[in-house]
């Protein structure tokens, strides 16, 4: 009597695991909006692009990962993927997002103009269906613009040293005005002629 | 007092001065007066992430046929024969099966579809993916270039409604002709397709392991 329950639990457990199992899906997202340069890249440059926004859509963890691959049609240079230094992949549980920075890197020779190319998302988790893998993978536009010239830095792209040095300067000055305005007292104390003589006759005489 | 007694007061004078000034944006509220109240608002909006799902249901390659008997190459139920096997991922036709769900979660978008090389257990010689058909990126390089030659294999996707002239998969993502078989591959938002695979293996293959790795990736790309 007791296996038969123990039978009719067991069976119940697999019932309740069966769909769970079945639905297992792998899902990735990425921002439905273009990563875009504000303001144009230079020849020589290197630039932050916006980070760009990664979601788990699946049933599982999985680690998401993202390569440069031009896919979407329209006007636009390609660009070269190494021009696109991506951030690390991240690991994310099911509908968790993150964002992974992107850095533009324009080598010297780069010609001006529009470029376009897709920043596609990918996930490490792969469902096998039979014997193959099922995988996805999802894609966005990216679009900057290239204008000759020198490249223009960030402002936060000066020298560490330059904004303290511009601060101690700015001390000094206000200190010097300071002085100038309201003076510094030196203090001087006058010996009299005759006293400082007998000072030097008693050296003379050794007393 | 002479004026220059009283020059050390300037200093003093002028951080009173500024302080003073400082505080004239942090008036005190009259006695009686109303309090501020703010009122929260919560709002939804729309998905704007372009994303998908797949789900594979339980199911295996099967089905396989071809290959040759003289040779005790020839497919058996679940194993892939040579020359020219062929494999199923689920059943094509009007009474199929279609064990793979693709469901496009994000915003609309089309759907794009690609397959990998083969990989053998050894990571040896691998087999590349070819197509057939008359523009065919890859051509298949077997009997009339209608069936994959030595180190190629075909890779189709099917649905319950396909498209007769599809020459297969290639390793550059591509518009998946199921979710659009009259024009394009476009998927609104939840719109989701039943799939099966077709594999086509090699007429020879020059790596003997007996293990291979393929993969399908699925990818929403902006219209």
């Amino acid at each position: 009597m007791h296996l038969r329950l123990w039978a009719v639990g067991l069976a119940s457990l697999l019932m309740l695991a069966i769909p769970a199992a079945a639905q297992a899906s792998i899902g990735v997202g990425i921002q439905a909006g273009p990563v875009r340069l504000t303001g144009a890249a230079h020849p020589g440059g290197s630039y932050a692009l916006p980070p760009v926004y990664v979601v788990n859509t699946g049933t599982q963890d999985e680690s998401l990962s993202i390569r440069i691959e031009r896919l979407s049609a329209g006007k636009g240079r390609a660009v070269p993927a190494a021009w696109i230094r991506p951030g690390a992949a991240v690991r994310l549980s099911h509908g968790q997002s993150a964002r992974i920075p992107l850095e533009l890197v324009v080598p010297d020779a780069a010609k001006p103009g529009q470029y376009l190319t897709d920043v596609v998302v990918k996930g490490s988790a792969a469902l096998s269906g039979g014997s193959a893998n099922l995988d996805v993978a999802a894609a966005t536009k990216l679009e900057f613009r290239i204008e000759k010239g020198v490249v223009s830095g960030s402002w936060f792209a000066v020298p560490s040293w330059l904004l303290p040095g511009i601060g101690v300067v700015l001390l000094i000055a206000a200190a010097g005005a300071v002085a100038r305005r309201f003076g510094i007292r030196v203090q001087i104390d006058r010996v009299p002629a005759d006293a400082a003589a007998i000072r030097a006759g008693r050296r003379d005489d050794g007393t | 007092m002479t004026a220059r007694s009283v020059k050390w007061l300037l200093p003093v004078a002028v951080v009173l001065l500024v302080t003073g000034l400082a505080a004239c944006g942090t008036k005190r509220a009259p006695a009686g007066a109303g309090t501020a109240e703010s009122v929260n608002l919560s709002l939804t909006t729309v998905p704007t992430t372009r994303s998908i799902t797949v789900s594979p249901a339980n199911a295996q390659i099967g089905a396989c046929s071809g290959g040759l008997a003289g040779n005790d190459t020839k497919s058996t139920t679940k194993k892939l024969g040579f020359p020219d096997g062929k494999c199923f991922y689920g059943r094509p036709g009007a009474n199929g099966i279609f064990p793979i769900t693709i469901t496009n979660t994000g915003i609309a978008s089309d759907i794009y579809v690609s397959g990998s090389s083969a990989t053998p257990s050894d990571n040896g010689t691998g087999w590349k993916l070819c197509n057939v058909g008359e523009d065919p990126e890859v051509a298949c390089t077997g009997r009339l270039h209608l069936v994959p030659g030595t180190d190629q294999y075909l890779l189709r996707n099917f649905s319950p409604v396909d498209k007769p002239d599809y020459g297969g998969l290639t390793d550059t993502p591509a518009c998946d002709h199921v979710f659009g078989v009259s024009h394009g591959c476009f998927a609104a938002q939840g719109t989701s397709q039943a799939e099966g695979i077709e594999l086509i293996g090699p007429s020879s293959s020059s790596d003997n392991s007996t293990q291979w790795t393929v993969t399908i990736t699925w990818m929403p790309v902006p219209q």
